[in-house]
């Protein structure tokens, strides 16, 4: 390396032109639509498609330890306790602080972030998912017994379906809650729509922040009809039962 | 986190066979999710991050281009316009030279982008001279000239493992700015005509307070001592200037609303603000691994970053909005580094 200094330039940079914006944009109104037209493609829809995989992976991961652990609970109850205890223990922990606390063992990473969604999806489907099966009427159980079915195939034919109300129900609440939570990740990950709420927020023009926050809602209410219409669709007995 | 549930577990049940399925269960659960996660972290622009996807994969690196096959890299930036723009114009420059570069953006203020260099989560990020000489550094000496700075500079960093690559032309010095009718009202033409302000309201971001480049040397060089600090996020200022909260803001010389006359920034001809060309503070260590290209190619960059050049970009960012991404892609196209 010669030279302390960068030597004088020869000639000068080209500065190109970078385009302008709207007087909206230009004058920080509140709300730009213009903003969001020519960014939607930049920085919206990538932000909303990373928020979508971060909720995602979250709840899948969530509902298959839940999953595991409901079900084990639900055979020897004595697991409950500790389970209950530690789960809810981890919804306690405030967003922020276990995002930073995760840093220091898997760093500025998703999976840090995946981390923490999860250990927040664990206390409510785990409670739902037990207390699904709990409800099962026992008569029901008796019945099933009755017709000869093994202790397995109670569970996969008449007790989970009989569940899967409170089940959905439990989800509906997690995929909401990790929608919202994962905005928070921003700390650790520049990713997902809290990506664009935390530009917004350092930033005298609000439009990113509102129309980033729109989407959120937007996906949270969504997901929360989607899985509706999925538990219409898995229990068309407790539609028949209705009409 | 499972660790924990399964010693749990164990004081509570006896069933062994039932606790390792579990366990590996939930493991492998949290494996498969976790492996199918990305690792893009780019929140600018959606063709720019396909482009990094497409120079990660070793595959599709043309051959024969300098970074292929050299170890990823991640690069930070702090937490305000400039930065995110350098950061984006060290990366495309990089990753059009076949490097791999993970970015990590608006990590926060000096003292947690040295944090985050010295545990090895990032391998470099932008600097400003003065700025590492006294909130890294720890060094508050005056220098009289940049050279002498990053003589200083260099010296600190290579005994801690860093190397600081060749300074910016361009410099970014803090700077007091007031509404020019303030100034008027005042008398205001240097930062040392505020020191017979009472209650100074002052408007900076937080590390202000305790910094040498900031209220630490405000007290000790000008007397400026009856101060009402509040602390505000970088870009933010302006507005609290605009809206009355605040008699006088720090902004940065580079800002691109300087343009235009809104404001009079106040001389500091004591110099409490120093010297802030930029410098890539680099991992000593990365940038042996990386070869001799890997500097050229940030150096390339530097080189042409002037002044007029960077408040220009600054201004398509914070006031037209543009991307960084896109506002350093056509930077770094028209000067042939893309």
């Amino acid at each position: 390396m010669s030279g302390v200094l960068l030597a004088p330039l020869a000639a000068a940079p080209v500065i190109p032109d970078f385009g302008r914006g709207s007087t909206c944009i230009r004058d920080n109104k509140l709300f730009c639509w213009d903003w969001v037209q020519s960014n939607w493609g930049g920085t919206l829809r990538p932000a909303l498609i990373q928020h979508i995989e971060l909720t995602l992976i979250a709840v899948v991961v969530g509902f298959a330890i839940s999953f595991v652990l409901a079900l084990a609970a639900y055979r020897w109850s004595r697991l409950e306790p500790p389970v209950g205890i530690v789960a809810g223990i981890l919804y306690t922990i405030p967003s922020l602080a276990l995002f930073q606390l995760l840093v220091p063992v898997t760093g500025l990473s998703r999976t840090s972030a995946e981390i923490a969604l999860v250990s927040y999806t664990i206390l409510i489907l785990f409670s739902n998912i037990l207390e699904g099966l709990r409800n099962v009427p026992a008569d029901v159980r008796d019945a099933a017994e009755g017709m000869g079915l093994t202790r397995w195939q109670t569970l996969w034919r008449v007790e989970l379906p009989m569940a899967l109300p409170t089940i959905v129900a439990g989800l509906r609440i997690a995929v909401v809650t990790v929608v919202s939570l994962a905005t928070v990740a921003v700390f650790i990950v520049n990713e997902g729509l809290g990506a664009p709420i935390y530009a917004g927020l350092q930033n005298a023009f609000k439009t990113e922040l509102i129309a980033a926050g729109a989407l959120t809602v937007a996906l949270a209410l969504f997901a929360d009809g989607a899985l509706v219409l999925l538990q219409r669709v898995l229990t068309p007995w407790a539609r028949t039962a209705r009409s | 986190m499972l660790r924990r549930q399964s010693r749990k577990r164990d004081i509570n049940v006896k069933q062994g066979t039932l606790r390792i399925g579990l366990a590996i269960l939930a493991a492998l659960a949290l494996a498969v999710g976790l492996a199918a996660c990305g690792s893009s972290n780019n929140k600018n622009s959606g063709t720019s991050s396909s482009a990094a996807g497409a120079s990660t994969s070793a595959s599709s690196t043309p051959a024969g281009q300098p970074g292929t096959g050299k170890p990823a890299v991640t690069l930070g930036d702090k937490n305000f316009t400039e930065q995110f723009i350098l950061g984006q114009l060290y990366r495309q420059a990089l990753e059009a030279k076949g490097y791999a570069v993970r970015l990590k953006d608006n990590i926060g203020s000096t003292e947690i982008a040295d944090k985050a260099l010295r545990s090895g989560q990032i391998d470099l990020y932008p600097e400003y001279i003065g700025i590492f000489n006294t909130a890294v550094a720890g060094d508050t000496k005056a220098y009289g000239t940049v050279q002498q700075a990053y003589a200083a500079g260099r010296a600190y960093a290579e005994r801690h493992g860093f190397t600081l690559l060749p300074l910016t032309p361009f410099t970014d010095v803090d700077a007091l700015a007031v509404k020019p009718a303030y100034a008027q009202k005042n008398n205001l033409t240097s930062v040392a005509d505020l020191a017979k302000i009472r209650g100074l309201r002052l408007g900076a971001p937080p590390e202000f307070r305790k910094r040498e480049t900031g209220l630490v040397g405000l007290a000790r060089v000008y007397g400026i001592r009856d101060v009402s600090f509040s602390p505000l996020t970088i870009g933010l200022q302006y507005q609290a200037l605009d809206s009355g909260k605040i008699d006088t803001a720090d902004v940065f010389t580079t800002d691109g609303q300087l343009q235009g006359g809104r404001y009079t920034v106040l001389r500091d001809p004591k110099n409490v603000f120093g010297f802030q060309n930029v410098t890539p503070v680099v991992s000593s260590r990365v940038l042996t691994a990386e070869g001799p290209e890997f500097q050229a190619t940030i150096d390339a960059v530097s080189q042409k970053l002037t002044t007029e050049a960077m408040q220009r970009m600054n201004a398509a960012v914070a006031i037209d909005k543009q991307s960084p991404a896109a506002v350093a892609r056509s930077y770094l196209q028209a000067n042939g580094l893309l």
